[in-house]
């Protein structure tokens, strides 16, 4: 039911993002380069979709709430074949479908986000209609650390720790940086990890870019505490996989041109061997 | 009306065991009846509304049929972008419940009261708003939401005027309901909610000429309906609990004036917040929304231009 047979290849998935963001002249680059690896983790082997179809009604949910990292996702979903190859090479052209944010239109996109702080509060109601329904779906949210300081994610983290919701995991992509500048500079969050403790979760830190210690911190987090929801804080670079992309927060908003495209394809070749 | 409300949940959760109710810590004596019924259909989210209703969009996701309730200063306005974005971009079917809307908690302030949710509601796609006058028009309104499967906000205001019908309505989804029909009348009322017997008692006692409806549907509302008072009436009066703009005024004046320009004036709450607090007759009083201030409204309308 997994996707072990995929490779979902970090680079691979970088490329492809580097690609369609060359050909829709896209911004958000570097907020999908810090998914990458938690991403593929995911998809490989914890996401069960029945029959490889983004909408079978007892798949596991994957929910995008920081919608600025989708372009990471449509590389993962290339790869299981739920998109054409026509949506990367035509990404932003007029009358096109795949969008710069995350729209649930989309199958296999579970909500509309962008607007932050919205899919986790999703997340919870999905993880509370399995219990209700008695199915064993796992819901993952995938929350920017900058997207926290929005306040539904703590009244989400409230109910989920009531309601005992273990089948809910929250992965926070901690890189540090938001729209405008460092997280630390801006609304300083402390420790993530403490924070959710506090608030009834069963907490991990992990590398966000090390696939192994992923895998293995996820299933940690699944088999243990079985009555607390779950929170994986996955410390990140932004930018991760092209040098003069990473932790420089401009390439939240810088597009590309010939050069730098050439420049980050070299870059991403160089890291593959 | 409350009775009607608390009924009327009960049975739809009896009927539908994918009905759920979530309540933001509000309803307190309201959901007895529905939590001795259906206490594994009851939800409490805590003061929490907008991790609410992004909660009921993955719980509608999920096949679930949400009944979201709060008072209608929160829902829909406190949670205007999670209904847009959660729930109404993905035709869910959740139906949001505003209670006390209007002047209803006249001693409490702005906070509390509301005259801005059926404009904020009315324009976000996929979402329906209804506004039932009395118990009648409730029960048919809870009927109907739930029936369309679809995202639909019900404001709630003051429950305990005079009943503007006099037995049990099954209305078409938009209908507007006459509450008295005078042979050729020139002037027509209109009106939604707590007004609409207001609109009854005035047109009884002061305006033999007028037939007045009640619009328990804001949107959607039969337009041809409304072309059709719109043409058989001269003048016509518009009466709600809410501001004057984006209301039920703005939605016939809007139709009007694409199909059969009329003579309008539209009665609701002007472009201001209550200044001071009081008994909710008082509050109707400092908006100009008391019979009297309203026959004075009319009455300078009616004078011949």
């Amino acid at each position: 039911m997994t996707n072990l047979s995929k490779s979902f290849h970090a680079p691979d998935l970088r490329k492809t993002v580097l690609d369609m963001a060359y050909a829709g002249s896209a911004v958000h680059i570097a907020c999908a380069f810090s998914i990458i690896e938690i991403l593929a983790v995911l998809y490989r082997s914890h996401l069960r979709y029945p029959d490889n179809k983004p909408n079978s009604a007892l798949r596991d949910y994957l929910v995008l709430s920081k919608g600025h990292g989708v372009m990471a996702q449509y590389a993962c979903m290339r790869e299981l074949g739920w998109l054409s190859e026509d949506a990367f090479t035509q990404y932003f052209s007029d009358g096109s479908d795949l969008k710069g944010l995350s729209d649930s239109r989309i199958p296999g996109l579970e909500v509309t986000s962008g607007s932050l702080g919205h899919g986790f509060s999703v997340g919870v109601g999905l993880a509370l209609a399995a219990k209700l329904k008695k199915t064993d779906q796992k819901v993952f949210v995938l929350v920017g650390d900058g997207e926290i300081n929005e306040g539904p994610i703590w009244e989400g983290a409230l109910f989920a720790a009531h309601h005992q919701l273990n089948n809910f995991m929250v992965i926070v992509d901690e890189n540090g940086f938001q729209a405008m500048g460092l997280t630390d500079e801006i609304l300083n969050l402390g420790s993530i990890e403490e924070k959710f403790a506090s608030f009834g979760f069963d907490a991990i830190s992990v590398d966000g870019h090390d696939e192994a210690a992923l895998d293995i911190a996820i299933q940690t987090l699944m088999q243990r505490n079985p009555h607390q929801p779950k929170a994986l804080i996955a410390k990140t670079i932004k930018g991760k996989g092209v040098p003069f992309m990473e932790n420089n927060n401009a390439w939240h908003y810088t597009r590309l041109n010939d050069s730098s495209f050439e420049d980050a394809i070299a870059a991403l070749n160089k890291d593959a061997k | 009306m409350r009775a009607a409300f608390s009924n009327a949940i009960v049975k739809l959760a009896k009927n539908d065991p994918q009905v759920l109710l979530l309540t933001g810590d509000h309803g307190y004596a309201l959901f007895d009846e529905f939590r001795k019924a259906c206490p594994q259909q009851y939800i409490n989210a805590g003061i929490a509304e907008q991790n609410m209703v992004g909660m009921a969009a993955g719980l509608a996701k999920a096949g679930f049929k949400p009944i979201v309730y709060g008072l209608s200063a929160f829902v829909p306005i406190r949670v205007l972008e999670q209904i847009k974005l959660d729930v109404a971009h993905d035709h869910l079917p959740v139906i949001f419940i505003g209670d006390g809307a209007g002047f209803v908690y006249s001693h409490l302030g702005t906070s509390h009261q509301s005259t801005e949710d059926i404009a904020c509601a009315r324009v976000i796609p996929n979402l329906s708003v209804y506004s039932p006058a009395d118990a009648h028009e409730l029960t048919a309104c809870m009927e109907a939401a739930y029936q369309s499967h679809s995202a639909v906000y019900i404001r709630m205001g003051k429950s305990d005027r005079d009943e503007v019908h006099a037995a049990p309505l099954s209305p078409k989804t938009g209908d507007l309901l006459a509450i008295k029909q005078t042979p050729h009348s020139t002037l027509a009322f209109i009106a939604t909610g707590s007004l609409s017997s207001t609109a009854l008692a005035l047109a009884s006692t002061q305006y033999p000429k007028a037939s007045v409806w009640s619009a328990p549907f804001i949107k959607p509302i039969n337009t041809n309906q409304v072309i059709e008072i719109c043409k058989q009436h001269q003048q016509i009066v518009t009466l709600e609990e809410h501001s004057v703009f984006g209301g039920l005024g703005s939605t016939i004046a809007e139709i009007s004036s694409a199909h059969s320009p009329s003579h309008i004036l539209r009665i609701g709450v002007e472009d201001r917040f209550s200044t001071h607090c009081g008994s909710y007759e008082y509050l109707l009083k400092e908006h100009g929304l008391d019979s009297n201030a309203i026959i004075q409204k009319i009455d300078r309308f009616l004078i011949p231009k």
